[in-house]
């Protein structure tokens, strides 16, 4: 019987759950098929975090850092899992480079993707013009912590956000909320306000997700002292005309058509299950669920557990989280790997 | 469900969608009689899902621009299954719908502009004043389709029916049967329909009207066109040996 | 301003890749339920018997365009009112030597009575469709559908026969009585989808130079709008982000198509309203596009491929321009017949340019046609019908 939990994706949610597994006492092994550890928020650019406005890379390397200091977590990068044999308990875990790991428990932590524009039905023209982004592509910028039109390389004077894209879309497939492209958008608008004083901000919604305390966080604060403007009508078409772009809408609330213009729009892009996360379910044999993210096999009291005894799923790759539940994940699927582990050691003794 | 049933009625002018009804005259069963009609069609499952109210729709929609019209009120007037303003939007604002589906961007899937379609059908059906209205001036294409196959031909190309579209359509009614008998398709040479369509064809077409109900329509439309067609159509379906049962 | 045609890429757009769709993300293709019903005996499925070209449509997948051996569903408003546009459909089919058949056992779709009045219902609408494509079944052609309402209408009733069984019975019962069989294309092909499937045949023969000549496009609600995985999408225009249809002939022809920001607006044509309630229609055409694309695009021609926006943006021009002399007027026509004047079709006795009425003289000039000698012509040929030399023009006529 083996003491070793293998971990498959090295983002937040992989990270979190393999410094916790050490901290209980077993072998970790983390499995990451990119150079690095970090996972979308290094490798998509972000900026600050979501509600705290931590620096995403700063909170990275500081749980990168943690887990380098537990003995008994270990690291494979450019590594991928291509075959899981036996059962909870007795898994035998077979890598891309041939390694095989005994292990009691897996933990799959494979993240998501953002939607890409492309496959949107609104007229948004992503892959037209520059001035169009998503919000990763913000982040980016305001990594810099410069934030410009892309096509003048100046600060922009009237910058938007359009949510729910590819979200909440039933012609499109992807029908779920994704969670925290309100709160990102909103987080965002309060940086660019603070980074370009004379800059306008809006935001085009259907509803405003405001969880818990992002009503506060995030919300009554980026009104009221930043002068974010917050529209209940989602953009449709982003077009050119002349220098600049217009938006089209409607002002639900005014009850009549809008066109405006803008010198930026960001797509608050949503979640989808990532790449990892659908080569994961068919080589670990677990069910996804009907949008293509990880079946949580008994909700809702169970949060972590798929169809596949001693295969345990967290973060993202069970569909739309933002970090907290994504720690708060990690850490409930380090614990039921764990205590499997356990029990399968002591039944064995 | 309708948050009006109890109220008591307002006046005709005052403030659209206001609580109360527009109509007082007309008996709330019959509101819900025809809202009942609506949702009865095959259609109207595949027209509505929920709606978030997300204003896509109106966005996208040409006659939103124009017109106090809204695709998005009538998804929600139809999903609140409010038959006071579904009754009002039948009379007042089904009509300015430009049929051209942009509203079926739609994130839900719904298709207010197929909505419309169905509740103008149940308008025209069951004789509504408005409708009759909307189409007055129209029945010459219905009668045209009818007796021809075609639903415009080169004979309506008079001036005083299109004086806003310019001199081309007096130069064209002026020399209309040379300049028809001047195009190269041999089908073409047909002044009083679009293309010439063997009398069979014709008859087929009228056998399917007849069939399906789509005649009775007409004769709630305008009841001497009705007629009108039936004297027309008698002769034609005798000459091809059909009968009507 | 130009679009960029080809594949979106340059310094302003490190972060984004091209896009490209894969199978997972495509919706139900309509095929499957086509051909499960055709197994059970539902239905008859006409299929293309003779040659084709595969063009690409929406989330990544082909469709099947007839070369020949096509029947002509012709349109009410092109025979009617703009006979240059079918007239130039068939020319074009002519002058590349394919077989055809222009019908007289078609009826209109009545689709633009549906829309207008919804005097009919779906029985109806359904029975009239299956009527013609049967006809189109019976005579052995695969049917291709002039009229962008058509089209439209169709792919509406397919998905309707598709997914209501009680509404195929009772069409079935119609066909019955009729002695037809229910009968559904095995795609639904709009004539401007085969001048894209055939731009470069058509560019071959081209011999007028169109290089000078600017663009704008006006793609018809009806033909992408609705039931919308049967249209062209390419990703080599615009990204594959918009339908290429109408652009990528006027590219092939040598024409510079540009862009402007009304390029997604319905024309106006409201079904009813053009005809009862015309001060809408001209209000959106001239205001939200012919000015648009004026003041945006300046270009010498704009190009759409329905009936309806070619009626829409040609007629509603005149009252606009009395109103204020200073509304410059743009010419309109469908791609049918530019691709025909391109390929040395006479303006008059082919594209009937004087059934437009929005001026087109200009045009002609910078396509270095001598107008006034072709009208010449085209009166010298009349009058031959006037002396009762002649009962009609024929094909050869027309190619003075």
């Amino acid at each position: 019987m083996s003491e070793t939990v293998v971990v498959i994706g090295g983002g937040p949610a992989g990270i979190e759950a393999a410094r916790a597994i050490a901290d209980l006492g077993l072998r970790s092994v983390l499995v990451e098929q990119r150079e690095r550890l970090g996972g979308t928020p290094i490798f998509a650019n972000y900026a600050a975090l979501t509600p705290y406005f931590e620096d995403a890379e700063a909170a990275m390397d500081g749980m990168i850092a943690a887990l380098s200091e537990r003995q008994l977590a270990e690291v494979r990068t450019q590594t991928t899992v291509t075959e899981l044999a036996g059962e909870a308990g007795a898994f035998t875990v077979t890598l891309s480079d041939g390694e095989q790991i005994e292990a009691g428990a897996v933990i799959v932590a494979t993240g998501f993707d953002h939607f890409d524009p492309g496959r949107e039905r609104q007229i948004y023209n992503y892959y037209q013009y520059p001035d169009v982004l998503t919000l990763q592509d913000l982040e980016a910028q305001l990594k810099t912590h410069q934030v410009v039109v892309p096509s003048t390389g100046k600060p922009p004077e009237r910058i938007c956000w359009v949510q729910c894209v590819g979200s909440r879309d039933r012609n499109i497939g992807n029908e779920w909320c994704s969670k925290v492209c309100c709160g990102i958008a909103s987080k965002q608008a309060i940086e660019v306000r603070q980074l370009v004083p004379g800059s306008r901000a809006y935001i085009f919604y259907i509803d405003m997700r405001m969880y818990g305390y992002w009503e506060t966080q995030l919300y009554w604060p980026a009104q009221e002292q930043h002068h974010v403007q917050y529209i209940k009508g989602i953009i449709t078409e982003v077009l050119e005309r002349g220098e600049r772009l217009i938006v089209r809408g409607e002002d639900t609330t005014m009850g009549r058509p809008l066109e405006v213009p803008m010198d930026m729009v960001v797509l608050s892009v949503g979640m989808e299950p990532s790449a990892g996360t659908k080569t994961m379910t068919d080589v670990l044999g677990v069910e996804p669920n009907r949008y293509g993210f990880i079946e949580v096999a008994k909700p809702p009291l169970d949060t972590v557990s798929t169809s596949r005894p001693g295969v345990f799923a967290c973060g993202a790759a069970l569909g739309p989280a933002d970090l907290e539940d994504t720690i708060s994940s990690a850490g409930a699927a380090a614990s039921k790997a764990a205590a499997l582990v356990r029990r399968a050691s002591l039944t064995a003794a | 469900m309708s948050a009006t049933a109890n109220i008591t009625p307002v006046h005709a002018d005052s403030a659209a969608y206001k609580l109360g009804t527009t109509y007082p005259d007309v008996p709330y069963e019959e509101k819900e009689r025809l809202f009942a009609e609506i949702k009865a069609d095959d259609r109207f499952s595949d027209y509505l899902y929920g709606c978030y109210e997300c204003g896509i729709c109106v966005a996208a929609c040409p006659s939103a621009r124009y017109y106090d019209f809204s695709p998005r009120r009538v998804a929600q007037a139809a999903a609140r299954e409010d038959v006071e303003l579904i009754y009002q939007q039948m009379q007042e604002d089904i009509w300015e719908c430009s049929q051209c589906f942009s509203c079926l961007r739609c994130p839900r899937g719904n298709n207010p502009g197929g909505i419309i379609t169905v509740m103008r059908e149940v308008a025209v059906n069951n004789g509504l004043e408005s409708a009759r209205q909307a189409l007055r001036g129209y029945t010459r294409i219905i009668y045209k389709i009818m007796s021809t196959g075609t639903q415009v031909s080169p004979d309506m190309l008079q001036a005083d029916a299109f004086p806003d579209w310019g001199p081309s359509v007096a130069m064209v009614s002026e020399k209309l049967e040379l300049w028809r008998r001047a195009l190269p398709p041999d089908t073409h040479h047909t002044t009083t329909t679009g293309w010439e369509i063997s009398t069979k064809t014709l008859v087929e077409l009228y056998l399917i009207w007849h069939k399906t109900g789509a005649l009775n329509m007409i004769s709630e439309l305008d009841p001497s066109l009705h007629s009108l067609l039936e004297e027309v159509m008698e002769d034609l379906l005798d000459e091809e040996g059909y009968e009507l049962d | 301003m130009t679009i960029p045609v080809e594949k979106v890429a340059g310094p302003g757009r490190k972060n984004k890749a091209a896009f490209e769709w894969t199978d997972e993300h495509a919706p139900e293709d309509f095929h499957e339920r086509l051909f499960e019903l055709e197994d059970k005996g539902e239905l008859v499925v006409q299929r293309i018997s003779g040659d084709y070209i595969e063009v690409p449509v929406k989330y990544g997948r082909t469709k099947k365009v007839p070369i020949g051996h096509t029947w002509h569903h012709k349109s009410c408003g092109q025979c009617g009112h703009i006979p240059g546009y079918s007239t130039s459909i068939f020319w074009v089919n002519r002058k590349l030597g394919i077989e055809y058949e222009d019908p007289r056992d078609q009826t209109s779709c009545t689709a633009w009575n549906y829309y207008a009045s919804a005097t009919s219902n779906a029985a109806a609408q359904a029975s009239v469709a299956v009527r013609n494509f049967a006809a189109a079944y019976e005579s052995g052609r695969f049917p291709i559908i002039h009229c962008g309402t058509s089209f439209g209408h169709y792919k509406e009733v397919r998905h309707e026969l598709l997914a209501h069984d009680h509404l195929r019975e009772e069409v079935r019962r119609v066909m019955d009585a009729l002695g037809k069989p229910l009968v559904l294309p095995e795609e639904m092909v709009h004539y401007s989808e085969w001048f894209h499937a055939m731009r470069l045949e058509i560019a071959s023969r081209q011999v007028r130079d169109f290089s000078g000549i600017s663009v704008t496009v006006h793609p018809a609600c009806h033909y992408y709008k609705l039931v919308e995985g049967d249209a062209i999408y390419d990703p080599e225009v615009y990204g594959g982000q918009r339908t290429a249809i109408v652009s990528e002939v006027a590219q092939a022809l040598g024409a510079e198509v540009r862009d402007y920001s009304t390029w997604f607006d319905c024309c106006g044509f409201g079904f009813r309203h053009i005809l009862v309630q015309r001060d809408f229609t001209r209000s959106f055409a001239t205001q939200r596009k012919i000015r648009r694309m004026k003041e945006e695009a300046d270009p010498d021609v704009t190009l759409t491929h329905d009936t309806g926006c070619v009626t829409t943006l040609d007629k509603s021009q005149f009252a606009a321009k009395a109103q204020d002399p200073s509304f410059a007027t743009i010419p309109v026509m469908s791609e049918a017949q530019f691709a025909a004047l391109a390929m040395g079709a006479h303006p008059y006795l082919v594209c009937q340019l004087h059934w437009h009425a929005a001026d087109y003289k200009p045009l002609l000039e910078k396509m270095g046609i001598d107008h006034e000698r072709a009208w010449a012509q085209f009166e010298e040929a009349t009058a031959r019908l006037e002396r009762g030399e002649q009962q009609y023009l024929t094909w050869e006529d027309a190619d003075v």
